[in-house]
């Protein structure tokens, strides 16, 4: 009996340690809302979110992004033509540092490269892609997860609401590349407003993240490397919504093993051109995303791999491509 | 430390503004549109257009000049069947198609390779009976001498002129185009 009550009591302890520990990584676990997409290949990097404790971390990840069909301005989904077979990969370096106890920053950087494959045309191409950089404030002194709920203030969740700059420094249609194969970028700066509300009671984690982000206008005097007579052309603003769930298996040695499953639905509103209705603009995605990650029982380094799929069926996007994205990734976090 | 984060940012930055990318970290709206020389053949507005002779996806052969014999104008759509394509091809047919009978409008595709496949394509993206004929650029020669890409939109007048060449857009420079004809 006394066995058992030891043995019960050190499993204890194990957990607490592990959550506590896992607390800190949380936000690191959970995936990123991956939208670097466009139909000739834009890139761009996805923001970082540093956990409460820890001082800086540096992260390296590889999305491969295969095209499988589009959707329509209708929603209809149509398949790619016989013999097509087109991926971008994006090498993401990222690097995140706390300013202070409750603010920190981030910037990632991608490079692209552009494999398409068609019947009668074919193109491999590469350079960097979009930077971005961003900032963030957490809502809250201390971690916020807990391994039991007690009271409603266990109930708390973590709140980060950040600011983002998407920096056109990609290959974009408006200068010198010569054909649509070789975008990397989508030639326009960005703002971004996020908000990511996460809550751990361990093992078990539930987050939600919303992004509204809102395009420069900018003058255009230039088309796949031709002077064109200038004009203002400005995309529509851009809205995300993810939410998510995961679930922490403690390992041995304090390790951990996080599974997430998210949903996540991004559209952007119509654009213009000096002013008028931009017919090809205005997009929607929705898609589904699985999520293995290992943390060391330090929480100092972090692997993950992820999948998100859309749903190849009529109005599960519009005006976009339906892409699977294919993530690796490391991170490592100095405290 | 710091030295090395930021010659590393420094030096992405750099990178990127390699190949005239800082088009876009600086964009710039001033004019340096030019006009070719009227008595050289090539795809750029205001040459004379290079002749071609492809197979449209229902198997007739079409020749440009020909085509112009028959029409006040020809109007090509260079696409991939993309979402952007359809976007642009579906404003077309529905604001500007219908408002030119006389003209003959084109999607040239030139990822498919085959008539079959091209023929695929468009019943697959819903131009199996529209106003356009698709042309099969299968070995890529009209995407070459017009210097043309995905979206790119080029108007040939009677006389076999290149009146306009760019990305369609929203279409307006299209419509100004044909008014002028």
């Amino acid at each position: 009996m006394e066995g058992r009550t030891a043995g019960g009591l050190r499993l204890t302890a194990r957990i607490i340690l592990a959550a506590a520990l896992f607390c800190g990584a949380a936000a690191l676990l959970a995936p990123g809302v991956a939208w670097a997409a466009s139909c000739c290949g834009g890139g761009s990097a996805s923001a970082l979110t540093l956990p409460k404790d820890s001082d800086s971390m540096y992260d390296t990840s590889l999305d491969i992004e295969r095209y499988n069909g589009y959707w329509n301005s209708d929603k209809k989904h149509i398949a790619d033509p016989p013999g097509s077979n087109m991926a971008q990969y994006r090498l993401n370096l990222g690097y995140a540092r706390r300013l202070s106890d409750n603010w920190q920053a981030g910037v990632a950087v991608p490079y692209v490269w552009n494999d398409a494959h068609y019947a009668a045309a074919s193109s491999s191409s590469n350079g960097v892609g979009d930077m971005a950089v961003s900032v963030w404030y957490e809502a809250f002194d201390t971690i916020m997860c807990v391994y039991k709920v007690d009271s409603l203030e266990d109930l708390r969740p973590a709140v980060y609401i950040g600011g983002g700059l998407t920096i056109p420094t990609g290959v974009s249609p408006f200068d010198g590349a010569p054909s649509s194969f070789d975008i990397t970028g989508r030639g326009f700066y960005r703002f971004d407003t996020n908000l990511l509300v996460e809550k751990t009671v361990w093992p078990w984690t539930v987050a939600l993240a919303l992004s509204y982000g809102a395009y420069l206008e900018r003058p255009v005097n230039r088309e796949y490397g031709e002077y064109v007579k200038p004009y203002h052309k400005k995309p529509g603003d851009r809205r995300a919504l993810s939410i998510s769930g995961g679930y922490t298996k403690d390992l041995v040695d304090m390790d951990t093993l996080t599974f997430t499953v998210a949903y996540s639905d991004m559209a952007e509103y119509g654009g213009t051109i000096d002013g008028a209705a931009d017919p090809a603009s205005g997009l929607s995605k929705k898609a589904f995303a699985l999520t293995g990650a290992w943390a060391s029982a330090g929480k100092d380094w972090i692997a993950r791999m992820s999948w998100s799929r859309p749903v190849r069926q009529d109005g599960w996007g519009a005006n976009f491509p339906a892409t699977d994205i294919y993530t690796v990734g490391v991170s490592y976090v100095y405290r | 430390m710091y030295i090395v984060r930021i010659t590393a940012l420094v030096g992405a930055i750099a990178l990127s503004s390699c190949g005239g990318m800082m088009d876009d970290l600086r964009p710039s709206s001033a004019d340096n549109s030019q006009t070719a020389n009227a008595d050289s053949t090539g795809g750029t507005q205001e040459q004379k257009a290079p002749d071609f002779t492809v197979s449209d996806t229902l198997g007739r052969s079409v020749n440009l000049y020909a085509e112009l014999e028959s029409s006040s104008a020809v109007v090509l759509y260079f696409t991939m069947w993309c979402p952007v394509c359809a976007a642009h091809s579906d404003n077309m047919r529905n604001n500007i198609v219908p408002l030119y009978p006389n003209v003959k409008f084109f999607l040239v595709d030139y990822v498919s390779g085959t008539v079959s496949a091209a023929r695929e394509a468009q019943m697959s993206n819903g131009y199996a009976n529209s106003a356009f004929g698709v042309l099969v650029d299968s070995s890529g020669s009209i995407l070459s001498s017009f210097g043309a890409t995905m979206g790119t939109v080029v108007v040939i007048s009677k006389s076999g002129m290149v009146t306009m060449k760019e990305d369609y857009r929203d279409g307006t420079a299209l419509k100004n185009a044909l008014a002028k004809l």
